[in-house]
């Protein structure tokens, strides 16, 4: 395993038990992130993608079914660690989060320099005062004022939470940051700053990104590889710049084509159908009912075939893996 | 640009609050004057309704009347120097003592004026002298009544109410945490036996423990006579409390579990607390400063309505137990119409509640800065 890896995923699974049986939120994911890179996780919505940010957090809930595989963190094995262990030496000190909706995420009756400030003191060692002081820093680094850290959550627009959330995020310098649709909520313009903040963060503090949506046109921005989800897997992975330039699954190449482009003369297309329930995922390829290039083979599960540091979960690219 | 050492208290923090500082008390003063006019208000339209009610619309007055004709006549009729007078003569007499009679007693006068006279004594605590019910030591005075029996209320209620109150917290906050466990449904499931109020398990608790087991007394607060030594007065009054605790216990306890453990597990559930788990707060910490922080004003709220209800005493548990509390005084002036101690027992009782009501508002701001920041001036 090359130790440029910040993070190796192997195998996870993570399924759910549900009154209508397991779910099979994310089966068999494989992908690798460099240091200093941000990979972005693009799929569609149920595609299993916050499943996979909450699977490498360990931030199960109750009705978890299976929970297996390999995260590798600086190669070290964490699904090995108990879970304080976990606690005290994974969660914010190697990696942390921006949730979902940033709107909900902080606590309404701390003021919000605390609840930055909060990691730092517990993993870091710091007293109060040093930690408040790192926190103003990350405000500094995201945009936030200075006498904010002394406001409360509703006193905040949702662009200033979420800039608050991002800070908290870094607050304790972890190497990854898994970010879930972090601007999903958020206008145009606030959006386009949060992804500036980013590109920033990641050129000054060093930082790794897992960023996790489903608007390809913005993160494209920020992306240096793109990991394309569908149905609970990993279908395609690769370096952005070819990515963008010519997916290799199918399917990417549909959802590449659904994105609307600036001076395109075409109309974006859409994909047909629906995405397979979870809950009983096809044999074979998922994506095969979907599928505008379909044949025999996809009947048979693809395994993910490495095209000169790409890899494509799709029978269509088997002939130059053989 | 990150290497800039920060002083947080100089940074446009402190010069804007000091600025607003002179708007903010007077909004204060204003708010608490509205509050208090409103809150008085409350009370006044509350006790006038109660004395109305108790006095039955004025009915009461006709019962008065018919018992101070009654035994005046009574009177007159048993005295000898009256039997030589004649006969219109003695009605003149007994027209002229019961005259006499309901003047003491102010019935001369139209219920409706006396109302708000009563309605006036009430509001200035002068709560007067009972019809029927006398305190131990043998006064009328309704404050002494009530000032007698509110000790005994007051240990009964207090203890029910505290062991309720936190054993049900507690084991609320230990359920949320291992929720869908079997202790969990089963809590669940048992949670229909609060269905019933404390004076019915009362009745069991008293068969089985007093009557077949004869191991705990069948009532009363301590025994008979009672001891001497504080010790074993303080054990004897223990031994009393054990049951009529245990059927309160029992008849609330499910019900409220069941109660705050899903309170606590909706607010478990709340995105902040999954990021302080993410952030790897201990569990402790995150019970502390991210479920019973933001749900603290709820639980002020319940436990403040909760000592408001212990003034009240409970009126049935108390009969069955034969607990010589507030519950049972109120029981027995409601069956003699003594109006007097009912309407006393209710002044008290709507003071108590708007104290709390306008002091929560205050505790609210303290615990909530979401309530702190009023109509007007948020963001600055």
């Amino acid at each position: 395993m090359p130790s440029d890896n910040v993070l190796s995923v192997r195998k996870l699974k993570l399924f759910f038990r549900t009154s209508k049986g397991v779910v099979r939120a994310v089966d068999d994911v494989d992908f690798d992130l460099t240091r200093n890179r941000a990979v972005v996780v693009v799929g569609e919505s149920g595609c299993g993608k916050t499943s996979l940010a909450k699977a490498i957090l360990r931030l199960l809930p109750k009705n978890v079914h299976t929970y297996s595989g390999e995260i590798f963190l600086n190669d070290k094995d964490t699904m090995k660690l108990k879970n304080e262990e976990y606690r005290l030496q994974m969660r914010w000190v190697k990696m942390s989060m921006v949730p979902q909706a940033a709107m909900n995420s902080l606590n309404p009756v701390m003021k919000v320099g605390d609840q930055v400030a909060e990691p730092a003191i517990i993993h870091n060692n710091m007293n109060k005062e040093i930690a408040l002081q790192q926190a103003h820093k990350m405000f500094q680094q995201v945009g936030v004022p200075a006498d904010f850290i002394n406001r409360y959550a509703f006193e905040l627009s949702g662009g200033m939470r979420q800039r608050v959330a991002i800070a908290m995020s870094l607050v304790s310098l972890p190497e990854l940051v898994i970010l879930d649709e972090p601007t999903s909520a958020l206008d145009v313009l606030t959006q386009a700053n949060i992804f500036n903040v980013l590109k920033q963060i990641k050129k000054d503090l060093g930082i790794s990104f897992i960023l996790i949506t489903h608007d390809i046109a913005t993160s494209s921005e920020l992306a240096d590889d793109v990991a394309v989800m569908y149905a609970g897997q990993v279908v395609e992975t690769g370096d952005a710049h070819r990515f963008f330039d010519r997916p290799l699954h199918p399917y990417s190449i549909k959802l590449m084509a659904s994105v609307p482009k600036l001076r395109a003369r075409e109309e974006p297309d859409f994909i047909t159908g629906q995405p397979p329930s979870l809950l009983n995922p096809p044999t074979g390829c998922r994506f095969k009912a979907r599928c505008p290039s379909r044949f025999e083979r996809c009947e048979d599960e693809p395994p993910a075939f490495r095209i000169d540091g790409r890899t494509v979960k799709c029978w269509l690219h088997a002939s130059e893996d053989d | 640009m990150a290497e800039t050492p920060i002083n947080l208290e100089q940074t446009g923090v402190a010069s804007p609050t000091t600025k607003t500082r002179p708007k903010t008390l007077l909004r204060l003063a204003r708010y608490t004057g509205l509050k208090v006019v409103a809150l008085l208000a409350a009370v006044t339209i509350g006790l006038y309704l109660t004395i109305w009610i108790a006095n039955m619309g004025g009915y009461v007055d006709e019962i008065m009347r018919g018992q101070i004709r009654e035994s005046v006549s009574i009177a007159v009729s048993m005295d000898p120097e009256m039997r030589t007078l004649s006969l219109p003569e003695r009605r003149e007499r007994i027209d002229e003592q019961v005259r006499l009679a309901e003047e003491r007693l102010g019935l001369d006068q139209p219920f409706v004026t006396r109302s708000f006279r009563f309605l006036g004594n009430a509001m200035s605590l002068n709560l007067g002298r009972s019809q029927h019910l006398t305190s131990d030591t043998g006064s009328r005075q309704v404050r002494t009544i009530i000032l007698e029996r509110l000790p005994p209320t007051l240990v009964l209620m207090t203890t029910a109410n505290f062991l309720l109150f936190i054993l049900s917290i507690i084991f609320a906050l230990f359920l949320s945490r291992n929720y869908g466990t079997i202790l969990d449904k089963m809590t669940i499931g048992l949670s229909p036996l609060s269905s019933a109020p404390p004076w019915f398990y009362g009745i069991f608790l008293l068969l089985i423990f007093a009557a077949i087991l004869g191991v705990l007394p069948f009532g009363g607060m301590v025994v008979a006579p009672p001891p001497r030594e504080t010790g074993a007065y303080i054990l004897s009054v223990g031994r009393h409390l054990i049951l009529p605790v245990a059927a309160w216990l029992i008849s609330g306890f499910f019900a409220s579990v069941y109660g705050w453990r899903t309170y606590f597990l909706i607010f478990s559930m709340e995105d902040y607390v999954e990021l302080a788990r993410a952030k790897g707060l201990s569990s402790r910490d995150i019970e502390r400063r991210y479920i019973l922080r933001p749900t603290l004003p709820n639980i002020i709220t319940q436990f403040a309505l909760m000592l408001i209800g212990l003034w009240q005493g409970a009126i049935i548990t108390e009969t069955i137990f034969n607990w010589p509390g507030l519950g049972r005084m109120i029981y027995s002036a409601i069956q003699s119409f003594d109006t007097p101690v009912i309407v006393g027992s209710t002044v008290i009782f709507a003071y108590l509640l708007a104290i709390t009501v306008f002091l929560l508002d205050f505790i609210y701001a303290l615990v909530d800065p979401r309530v702190r920041v009023g109509s007007g001036g948020a963001k600055s």
